[in-house]
């Protein structure tokens, strides 16, 4: 009687263990997301949120990885760092899920690369540039952007082709921004191009209209400005409110996109900016699966998509091949095994091609820098890469057809 | 240089003073700490661009259209107002976040988080002589602001409105002892606010940008400047202006662009601690 009582139970223990690991096998993938789908980086959060959808959402209709699907976990940190903190908490505590992605600037992504860190869970952050964040002992974390990236283009470009006699590099006020206009000036005083005049401004400035004055007296001819696209908007129309017109004016961050275009109109015409990727440039080798991005995307989200959305499906796109790599090599789907994978990817994207050096930062993001010509980005630097050839100096609105 | 800092400065001065209007009156007249006017103001913003991109509409013939919609909300918040108890001024501040953060996701909702901006190519048109530059977008915004401020004068200190409008904001319960219903003075000062966050609205869409969460900084601004002016004193909110954008411009010159919120930050303090009651408080 005690015999068969102890094989029933061991059979019991057994079709749970079965159970178990049926569940485990057929169960979906869960990762997790944490974009500011609200607050002051709203825009740009949700942009890179749709980014993440449509590569988890082409990922499963392809029959998802190794036959399992992936659910994705979204959660919004509302543009705050300490919301940020206890949503990569929710997601990598009591969610589970298996890896992170998405994240806007690095006052968010710092924090949650943090989280991740302690949980063993590896992160790869869509649009993220700090230097400091990479410099950390944090195994887990990997990001698709980098700051070289933006600085290197520009750098040669202005050397290169624009020479300017007297130049000016305004900044915002951010760790990204800051880094980003100190590094530009070290790459140019190393080829003997000193600028005029550098200076920092709190993001969302109400008035450049001293600034300006300020840049007229030097005769500024080239203005490089670190703001954002609310800078932009404000200070480009400002400058032709005033009648100051520089030979070019370069903003790496937030020009290269069509609603600037379309809120700027006119004013927007011979801009220049720089983009990791915009439909029609594109890495070479790349333009079908760029095509198809762009189409998909369309159906999706009823409109054409941009680099921020692009930065956000290319980190999600590594993610999975990484996770896809770990089912493939019959490991189990951990923390330690996702990241060793993502350091070993290879991967050749619309953006860029991905593979992510020690410190989890991309070897080849590089960006082309683009001009506003008839209201379309063409891209004007690398050569070898150019869709169109430059204007310089930008005409005056008079000189203008 | 100098001619244009003197220029941005006043220009700014006057903008900000259009912006802080509204929320003077109302604070004055109902001691009520509304923290969503810069909401309020950039939804009258959102309404003149969805008309003006929409059906094409001159950014003047928006106005009333903007003035409605904040004459409407402003009459709903004014009865959830008039709901509290005291402390009146902690009490609505709560309140008000709330309604802030309500109109940040509706906003975010039927506009989208994209930023938004009424162009209107005439604005940037100006006047030059020698170096002296003054942009129509400038002159209207130093017409618009003396002009509501004249009216304003006009109303407070030559109608039989006005001075109850003045004995409320002094002392409510005074006012209610000498007859005045200061209930139907909140009433009032909520509506005269709505017409005017209703006129910033667009003009803040218009010189600056738009987006839903664009109402904090505004909301700043306004405070800002009725603590400057005192708190009360509608006619100091326009040299307070004119000193804070000014000062803010100098900065800019003198010391560098990043400078700008520091030492105007600097000056409050100062002011604050020199002149309590504002710059042209009296004490007592």
């Amino acid at each position: 009687m005690r015999f068969k009582h102890c094989c029933g139970i061991a059979c019991l223990l057994w079709l749970v263990f079965c159970c178990d690991l049926l569940s485990t096998i057929a169960a979906p993938i869960k990762i997790g997301e944490i974009n500011p789908l609200s607050g002051r980086l709203a825009k740009p959060g949700l942009e890179i949120h749709q980014g993440v959808e449509l590569a988890v959402a082409e990922v499963n209709e392809a029959g998802g990885i190794e036959g399992r699907m992936v659910e994705l976990i979204s959660r919004d940190d509302q543009s705050q760092p300490d919301v940020a903190i206890s949503r990569a908490e929710e997601l990598c505590g009591w969610k589970k899920v298996l890896a992170l992605t998405g994240g806007y600037v690095d006052s968010l992504v710092g924090p949650i690369s943090e989280v991740a860190k302690k949980y063993k869970i590896p992160y790869v952050a869509s649009a993220s540039l700090q230097k400091e964040l990479t410099r950390h002992d944090n195994p887990y974390f990997f990001r698709v952007a980098r700051l070289r990236g933006f600085v290197d283009p520009l750098c040669n470009f202005l050397y290169e082709h624009l020479r300017p006699q007297r130049l000016a590099i305004l900044y915002a006020g951010t760790p990204g921004a800051t880094e980003f206009a100190r590094d530009l000036q070290s790459c140019l005083e190393s080829r003997f191009i000193e600028a005029q005049i550098m200076e920092k401004f709190r993001p969302s400035t109400p008035d450049f209209t001293p600034l300006i004055g300020k840049l007229s007296s030097l005769k500024i001819d080239v203005i490089v400005s670190g703001g954002f696209f609310a800078d932009h908007l404000l200070l480009v129309r400002q400058l032709r409110e005033n009648r100051v017109y520089p030979k070019a004016y370069l903003g790496p961050f937030g020009i290269a996109y069509e609603s600037f275009i379309r809120e700027m109109g006119d004013d927007a015409e011979f801009l220049y900016s720089t983009c990791a990727w915009h439909p029609g440039i594109t890495e070479p080798g790349t333009e079908k699966a760029s095509e198809a991005f762009v189409d998909r995307f369309r159906n999706m989200f009823r409109r054409e998509p941009n680099t921020t959305n692009m930065h956000g499906y290319t980190s999600t796109r590594a993610l999975l091949v990484a996770m896809q790599q770990v089912l493939r090599q019959r490991k189990p789907l951990t923390g330690p095994n996702i990241r060793q994978a993502l350091g070993e990817l290879d991967l050749m994207l619309p953006m860029e091609r991905l593979s992510f050096d020690e410190q989890g930062d991309p070897r080849h993001y590089q960006h082309r820098v683009v001009q506003i010509q008839k209201g379309r980005l063409v891209a004007v630097y690398p050569l070898e890469r150019a869709t169109g050839s430059m204007i310089y100096p930008m005409p005056q609105r008079s000189n203008r057809n | 240089m100098w001619t244009t800092a003197f220029v941005s400065g006043i220009t700014l001065g006057s903008f900000y003073t259009l912006i802080a209007l509204g929320f003077a009156l109302i604070f004055g007249v109902t001691h009520t700490f509304n923290l969503a006017h810069g909401e309020l103001l950039v939804l009258a913003g959102f309404v003149s661009y969805w008309l003006w991109k929409t059906f094409g509409l001159s950014l003047v013939f928006t106005f009333p259209a903007a003035i409605l919609l904040s004459f409407a909300v402003c009459l709903i918040l004014q009865r959830l107002f008039s709901r509290l108890r005291e402390p009146l001024e902690l009490n609505s501040v709560v309140v008000s976040f709330g309604v802030a953060i309500l109109l940040q996701n509706s906003m975010l909702f039927c506009f989208s988080g994209d930023y938004r901006l009424i162009r209107v190519p005439a604005l940037n048109q100006g006047l030059r002589l020698h170096t002296f530059y003054l942009s129509y977008g400038q002159l209207t915004l130093l017409a618009l602001s003396l002009l509501v401020m004249g009216l304003l004068y006009l109303l407070m200190h030559q109608t039989y409105l006005g001075k109850a409008l003045r004995a409320t904001m002094q002392d409510r319960e005074a006012a209610a002892l000498a007859g005045i219903n200061v209930g139907v003075m909140g009433v009032l000062a909520f509506g005269i606010g709505a017409v005017l966050i209703g006129l910033a609205g667009p003009l803040y869409g218009c010189i600056q940008y738009l987006y839903p969460t664009a109402g904090l900084q505004a909301t700043l601004i306004a405070i800002t400047i009725t603590i400057f002016a005192g708190i009360g004193r509608l006619h100091g909110l326009i040299l307070g202006g004119w000193i804070l954008g000014l000062v803010e411009s100098l900065a800019v010159v003198l010391l560098g662009a990043s400078w700008r919120e520091m030492v105007s930050a600097v000056m409050l303090l100062i002011l604050l601690a020199m002149k309590p009651h504002g710059i042209l408080g009296r004490e007592g």
